[in-house]
């Protein structure tokens, strides 16, 4: 069976932080570490560990899990942002991940420089780039302004040009992190459109999201991860409702601790979303690199209440 | 974002030198090909990402002095200002007295300043498309070699001025000035082998953007830039300044265009060997490094 069966195929990747590195250290800092150091796990944080899995051609996957659990890291590594630092991951086709662009815009010139140097970054033929320029002006409809400097964008003019170059390409493999709470009602109307559209025209869809409906709509497989590992794939529902079965565990699990602090008399424990922030490590950046908008911008038409 | 398809090898941990050990035996072997393979993939990229450096390089020139009003002209006027205060410095202040000092001084000032602004602008140039390395895969090397190709255009409008200059002083105008582009050529490889290297430590390690503004004004005084180096016969400093590249080019460009003789041939060449080795090392441990730049941005 040729490797080019699957989508993407990933094998017991693992991607870790160098948490002196990412802590942002002097030498000085790393001078003393590095003196006294024998390379010890414990200077790493593991992102993700032990991730297999392998996405079919026409098939769409959808990630779930709580805060600090990789998701957002495994799409970096899909995108091919970050290196695996052990396993394998091979992916055949373009892959494409809707960023949000708007933040890596050059200020000093033109929207229309800065599509063009957006479409150089990303490798876009020179010719593909010019072809498309005009409809992604018309996409992100900001007018003249589209030749005055990006600095003169209001943020939400600066945000549809971005949707409007991530999207100009429909990819192969469309890397979807719970987007996009773009702009006012009617640019989002457009752009739920045209995520629609990708959506339909690529050939796997890694999904990755809280929102367990709009999952179930559109991933008959998924991935449920914790702290950088699978911890359960198999079809969306039964995905679904062990994730559901976790949480309400972790719930009863908290509420017990709660109740044994209270008898003894200590202080009132952190909530559930404040266990989770705290489990996210810094590393992960987790809904950060590739933000986190509302979910139900995904699954409309016939937005989930 | 969207990265180019490729004909997929998969990537896997092991293709990362520096990340994961080696088998002990065959590491030095290893090493050297891995050397090879690097540098030339580095090269690679530089040569099939055109569009893109050209791109970079027109933007970097429209940021910098863009609010200004008197815009790309101020290009002509900094190497002005900088030659004025040392003319004053050196003539009035030091009492020398040098022949024509205004061009003495512009001859050395104006390459200097192409060197040190590139370097300094090259070190922050990765960390500061932080956003955009986060979220495109793209050859980060474009990035330091782009500030460096700026410098060099910006220096090229610079000589516009020592045009100018020559209006004053036209008995040192010699046929010897048409040697510059090789002299410059080479400054060009020394300071883009030391942006390349700057840009990838700085990633990790910051200290280095803070220290080389002291670095650079160091070397600036000890650089015959003001002075001379015949000025220093007798001075043990001398042989400081023989291990000093700039000792090699600012005289080279101050004979061709100041003296109007020729530039120091055999310097100049052990400058551009020198830089070449460097150069491979810089891209050497650039591409070693540059998969780490994501984590750390």
């Amino acid at each position: 069976m040729p490797r080019s069966a699957y989508a993407i195929d990933v094998q017991d990747l693992g991607i870790r932080y160098n948490l002196h590195l990412t802590r942002r250290t002097t030498i000085k800092g790393s001078l003393a570490e590095w003196v006294g150091r024998r390379q010890r796990d414990e200077h790493y944080f593991w992102a993700l560990r032990h991730v297999t899995f392998r996405i079919e051609h026409g098939e769409s996957i959808g990630v779930l899990g709580p805060n600090g659990a990789g998701k957002s890291t495994l799409l970096l590594a899909l995108a091919g942002i970050l290196a695996p630092d052990e396993g394998s991951i091979s992916v055949h086709g373009r892959v494409s991940s809707l960023l949000t662009l708007g933040a890596g815009f050059e200020m000093e010139v033109s929207g229309r420089e800065n599509i063009a140097l957006i479409g150089a970054f990303m490798g876009i033929r020179r010719r593909v780039m010019r072809d498309l320029t005009p409809s992604i002006i018309e996409f992100a409809d900001i007018g003249p302004f589209i030749d005055a400097p990006v600095r003169t964008y209001s943020s939400g003019m600066r945000a549809r040009l971005g949707f409007s170059i991530a999207t100009a390409i429909a990819p192969d493999i469309l890397l979807l992190d719970e987007v996009l709470g773009t702009g006012d009602e009617e640019f989002r109307t457009r752009s739920q459109q045209r995520i629609r559209d990708l959506v339909d025209r690529a050939r796997a869809i890694v999904l990755v999201t809280h929102d367990l409906n709009s999952v179930a709509e559109y991933c008959s497989r998924s991935l449920l991860m914790e702290k950088g590992r699978v911890v359960f794939e198999g079809p969306t529902a039964e995905a679904v409702e062990f994730y559901k079965d976790r949480i309400r565990k972790r719930k009863a699990q908290v509420a017990e601790e709660a109740a044994a602090r209270a008898a003894a008399g200590l202080p009132a424990p952190m909530s559930l979303d404040e266990l989770t922030a705290a489990a996210s490590e810094p590393g992960a950046r987790d809904g950060d690199v590739l933000r986190a908008g509302s979910l139900d911008t995904l699954t409309s038409p016939g937005q989930p209440g | 974002m969207t990265t180019p398809v490729r004909a997929v090898p998969a990537v896997r941990a092991g293709d990362r030198p520096g990340l994961t050990q080696r088998p002990p035996g065959f590491r030095e072997l290893f090493l050297q090909l891995e050397y090879v393979r690097l540098v030339r993939r580095g090269v690679q990229d530089l040569r099939t990402r055109g569009r893109l450096l050209q791109y970079l390089v027109g933007t970097d020139l429209k940021r910098t002095h863009a609010d200004t009003v008197m815009g790309q002209v101020w290009w002509l006027i900094d190497p002005f200002f900088s030659m004025a205060i040392y003319s004053v410095l050196v003539t009035v202040v030091f009492q020398r007295s040098i022949v024509d000092a205004p061009l003495f001084l512009f001859t050395a000032i104006l390459p200097w300043q192409w060197f040190q602004t590139s370097l300094i602008d090259a070190t922050t140039s990765v960390t500061a498309r932080g956003n955009l390395i986060r979220q495109i895969q793209f050859p980060k090397i474009v990035l330091p070699a782009a500030s460096t190709l700026a410098g060099a255009i910006t220096f090229g409008f610079g000589l516009i001025s020592l045009a100018a200059l020559y209006l004053l002083y036209p008995s040192h105008l010699s046929p010897w000035l048409l040697a510059l582009p090789v002299v410059a050529a080479v400054q060009y490889v020394f300071t883009l082998a030391l942006a390349i290297l700057f840009s990838g430590v700085n990633t990790f390690y910051r200290d280095v953007q803070n220290l080389l503004r002291h670095v650079v004004r160091i070397w600036f005084y000890a650089s015959p830039a003001i002075y001379s180096v015949t000025a220093l016969q007798g001075s043990l400093f001398k042989y400081v300044l023989s291990l000093n590249p700039f000792t090699y080019l600012l005289t080279s460009y101050r004979n061709i265009a100041y003296y109007g003789t020729a530039p120091d041939w055999v310097g100049l060449l052990s400058v551009l060997l020198l830089s070449l080795v460097l150069l491979a090392f810089s891209i050497w441990v650039f591409k070693r490094i540059e998969t780490g730049f994501a984590k750390i941005l």
